[in-house]
């Protein structure tokens, strides 16, 4: 068996960000809290059938969104998060591609997960399964399975650690808020955040916070750092709403008859009912 | 691949426009391929209606400029959030003679993007 490497820099990055997280449940342990539920009847009931509150066409963080109504793959609409220069120059050129009309969205060719964060800002509906030792984040659209682990567990061990559509996610509860880590996401590689291109590196990290409002809605609250990407600390809302009672998930099966196969240059082809292309006009690259 | 001018009626309903692209938002890839600016109503005949994942399809038959019929594919969104609207897996039925409104494709082709559809007995469903 080989042993994998992982380079300097990639290993300083990680030990740090277990290090936030560590730093930060141990502050809360002195804080006079439990760090870690063991009664499941001090947890907050989140059962039920949930949908996104906010996010026109998917949008990721509606707070800094121009123009502030505007859909995500929209041409000329973006989000303003705290990028650095590079980063910034490499959303503008993704920006540009948008305009063209092809999307460089990965979950298109139905293959890949949406993952974390942009799970938390898809179409269709939340299930929030809470229990002691874990909670699972299930979208019907994906469908997308997210596991965070509350049981006192850190994240793996650097050899045991390598990026991910939805990273590595520890964390506990605190009353009735679950507070998690996430590391160790996939980033450009594989995932956006959502359809105006906006993208993470894969030493981005994020701590969240969920816990239901006084109105009923679920909050999490999201703040994101990235030492590549983002200048500072980028600071994203979000809220679910309950679906009326008796709602059910169902199946989402992407592949299941998926008739707008994406080209190499991202165009989006519709196919007829036996499977031949209806466009007239296709990249020639395609 | 043109529809007649005597079965087709061009719109252009911003009011429309807008709602579409509230639904459109949840499809699984981009929306980039109909135009957004028009809106087609034609009458039409079910060939057949595709209740399946990542979205719906109903095949339609339409005359076309030459007066030949020929096939239409219309795209919807995902069955489970139509389920949500009040669709089912049965809504369309072959040989259901309907009116029918999408935006069409921008080169054209035979498809379009659903908008709405009105039933032989006046019910509707979509934006209509």
């Amino acid at each position: 068996m080989q042993k994998q490497v992982i380079s300097m820099p990639r290993r300083i990055n990680i030990a740090r960000l277990k290090l936030v997280t560590i730093t930060f449940c141990i502050g809360q342990i002195f804080a006079g809290q439990p760090a870690i539920a063991t009664d499941e009847t001090t947890l907050p009931d989140w059962s039920g059938v949930w949908e996104r509150v906010e996010g026109n066409g998917g949008i990721f963080d509606p707070a800094t969104v121009k123009p502030a109504d505007g859909r995500a793959g929209s041409p000329g609409v973006r989000q303003f998060p705290p990028l650095t220069q590079a980063w910034e120059a490499k959303y503008q050129a993704i920006l540009e591609v948008v305009a063209e009309g092809r999307v460089p969205d990965p979950i298109s060719i139905c293959g890949t997960p949406a993952g974390f964060p942009r799970l938390l800002a898809l179409p269709d509906v939340y299930e929030f399964i809470v229990r002691p030792e874990q909670t699972w984040i299930i979208t019907e659209n994906g469908p997308n399975i997210m596991r965070i682990y509350t049981d006192g567990r850190d994240h793996p061990a650097d050899d045991e650690l390598w990026p991910t559509f939805t990273g590595d996610s520890v964390g506990s509860w605190h009353d009735k808020t679950l507070t998690f880590g996430t590391v160790s996401m996939l980033g450009e590689k594989g995932t956006i955040l959502d359809r105006s291109g906006l993208v993470l590196s894969n030493q981005a990290s994020i701590t969240t916070r969920m816990f239901k409002t006084e109105e009923g809605l679920l909050r999490a609250e999201l703040t994101i750092a990235d030492p590549l990407a983002l200048r500072e600390p980028w600071n994203v809302v979000r809220h679910f709403r309950k679906t009326p009672g008796g709602t059910r998930a169902f199946d989402y099966a992407c592949a299941e008859n998926n008739r707008n196969p994406i080209t190499s240059s991202g165009q989006t082809l519709t196919l007829d009912a036996e499977g031949n292309t209806i466009d007239v006009e296709i990249d020639q690259e395609h | 691949m043109q529809l007649t001018f005597d079965t087709v009626k061009l719109k252009t309903a911003l009011f429309l426009v807008v709602l579409l692209a509230a639904d459109l938002a949840t499809a699984h890839h981009s929306s980039a391929m109909f135009d957004k600016s028009t809106v087609v109503e034609v009458t039409a005949t079910v060939k057949e209606f595709q209740w399946t994942n990542p979205h719906v399809w109903i095949q339609v038959i339409v005359k076309n400029k030459a007066g030949e019929m020929e096939e239409w594919s219309i795209e919807g969104l995902g069955p489970n959030s139509l389920f949500r609207k009040g669709w089912r897996p049965n809504t369309f039925s072959p040989g259901d003679v309907i009116e029918i409104k999408f935006n069409p494709m921008r080169d054209g082709s035979s498809a379009g993007g659903f908008i709405g559809a009105r039933f032989s007995d006046g019910s509707t469903i979509g934006d209509w």
